[in-house]
Formats: C-alpha cells, structure tokens, sequence
C-alpha cells in the first residue's frame, strides 16, 4: 500500500513503488474496464493506461485516493477505445433499470417492515469482510452475472470512489437512474455476505 | 413513522446527509426504534468501506507484464 511518505518516491518515476501501485489496484481496474469495453479488450485498455499513469504520476497532487485518479484514466481510455469502435454508448443497457429487480424485495413483509431481517455479521476489519476465498469465489460469480450497468456504478463508485455526480456524468445518466442501478448493485452484494455470514456458504 | 423498505432504499442518501432535514430527523427516530435496520446501515456501512478490497492483488506475472510494457512504450521521467 503507498502512503503519503512514499507518494514523494512515487512521483519522481520509481518503478519498484510503481510496482506496488500495479499490484494493488491492476484488478480492480480490469474489473472496472470490463463493462465498459468487455473482458477482452478491458486488459489492453488497462495496460495502455498504466503506461500514461506511469507518465502522468508526477502530477498527481493527491487530492483524491490514487485509485480514484487511476481509474479515471482508465476511464478516459476506455472512452477513446469506444470511440475508436465508433459505438456511441458504453453499454446497450445503459440507462435500463428494467434488467434486475431488486433483490432484497422479498425480505420485507407486505407493510413495508422486515419479515427476514439481516443476519448477525462478524469480521475483524473492514478489508476482511468480502475476503476469504469461498467468499471470493461467489464475489467473482455474481460480478460477472451483474447487468453490465450496475456493475460499471458499483465499480466506478464503491471501488473507485469516484463522486455521484461525475460517474452520471460519465455515463450520461440521469441520477436517479444511477442511484436505483446502485441500490441492486449493492443489493446483490448485501445478500450474498447476508447469506454468507449466516450459514458459511454462498 | 418510515417502513423499514425506505431506510433500505434510501440508506446511501441518508449516510452522504443527501436527505432533506426533516427526512433525516425521521430517518434517526426510526433507526432508534428499529434494531434491524440500525443494524443494516451499520452493515450498509461496512459493506460500502469493504467494496475497495473486493479484488484481489495482482499476481506477479500480471505485474511484471504490466511493468515490462511501461519499459517499452512509455518515456522515462
């Protein structure tokens, strides 16, 4: 993890403390990639775009998280990409709430109130609660089966913490479209460690 | 008094104080009265702090491939 004491070594080029930036973000960046662009062109766009990291590091000021300026230029990448396919939009469902419903509609009762409410969830940090590698399996699996939309919002805002307003902005949509696509995004997620915290398995 | 359905849906608003005043007032008094929703936005909390770790590092062959094309395309510094 780079903290602000190496971010001064970072800046000035140096490749093994680059190499920890790769190491640490390089995933998360692919996933965010691949809804815009799809899984097989999302590493090439990732890849050039670590190169323009690399170039661009000594202006980084650090007034967001490093993972956040990454991914916006991964973004702008995969928008140029796009654009040099001539496709206009980054996803066929877009702007689509109708794909999913959402998924924590059946825990609550006809008045509004829970009828199944959450389980007890136990974890030592915050990092540990989507890790362990049963865990990180089904993670993998309800990624990838997530409508193309939801998962670019999930990625682009609890992953990337990217600001409300730029992620509509980027995606030319309205906010209350992204916040219903968020909310079953993160319903998807809700349920699976709801699931996973009370019975061990998913 | 709100339904346990709008503290759901409406639990990233109320943490980022998106809702107006008066909403967030009635927001508060329910999750007094409400042990499972004070319980979903704590664990609304922790799952939205936990959503940066989600992936996992990269391997060092994804690194080094990662490295190896910065040596060749890009400028150095």
């Amino acid at each position: 993890m780079i903290n602000s004491d190496s971010l001064a070594l970072l800046k000035t080029g140096d490749k093994t403390l680059f190499s920890i930036l790769v190491r640490d973000h390089h995933r998360a960046l692919i996933a965010l990639a691949t809804p815009i662009v799809g899984t097989s062109e999302a590493e090439e766009v990732v890849q050039i775009a670590w190169g323009k990291a690399y170039n661009a590091i000594a202006a980084f000021e650090g007034k967001s998280q490093i993972r956040t300026w990454l991914s916006r230029i991964v973004i702008n990448e995969a928008k140029m990409q796009l654009r040099a396919r001539k496709k206009e939009t980054l996803f066929s469902d877009l702007g689509s709430t109708d794909s999913d419903s959402d998924l924590l509609e059946d825990r609550f009762s006809q008045n509004g109130h829970w009828e199944t409410p959450p389980a007890n969830w136990h974890y030592d940090s915050p990092e540990a609660l989507l890790m362990g590698d049963d865990l990180a399996k089904c993670l993998e699996r309800i990624l990838t089966a997530m409508p193309s939309n939801q998962r670019a919002i999930l990625e682009m805002r609890d992953s990337s913490e990217l600001p409300f307003k730029e992620i509509c902005n980027n995606l030319s949509i309205s906010a209350s479209n992204a916040r219903v696509l968020l909310h079953r995004a993160r319903a998807h997620l809700f349920k699976l460690v709801d699931h996973y915290q009370e019975t061990g398995e998913c | 008094m709100l339904k346990c359905r709008e503290v759901v849906n409406e639990a990233d608003q109320f943490l980022s104080y998106d809702l107006s005043r008066s909403r967030q007032w009635r927001f508060k008094f329910h999750l007094l009265m409400c042990k499972h929703c004070a319980r979903y936005i704590r664990q609304f909390q922790a799952l939205k702090n936990a959503t940066p770790f989600m992936h996992p590092k990269a391997s060092d062959k994804e690194v080094t491939r990662v490295m190896d094309s910065i040596d060749d395309q890009a400028p150095s510094l």
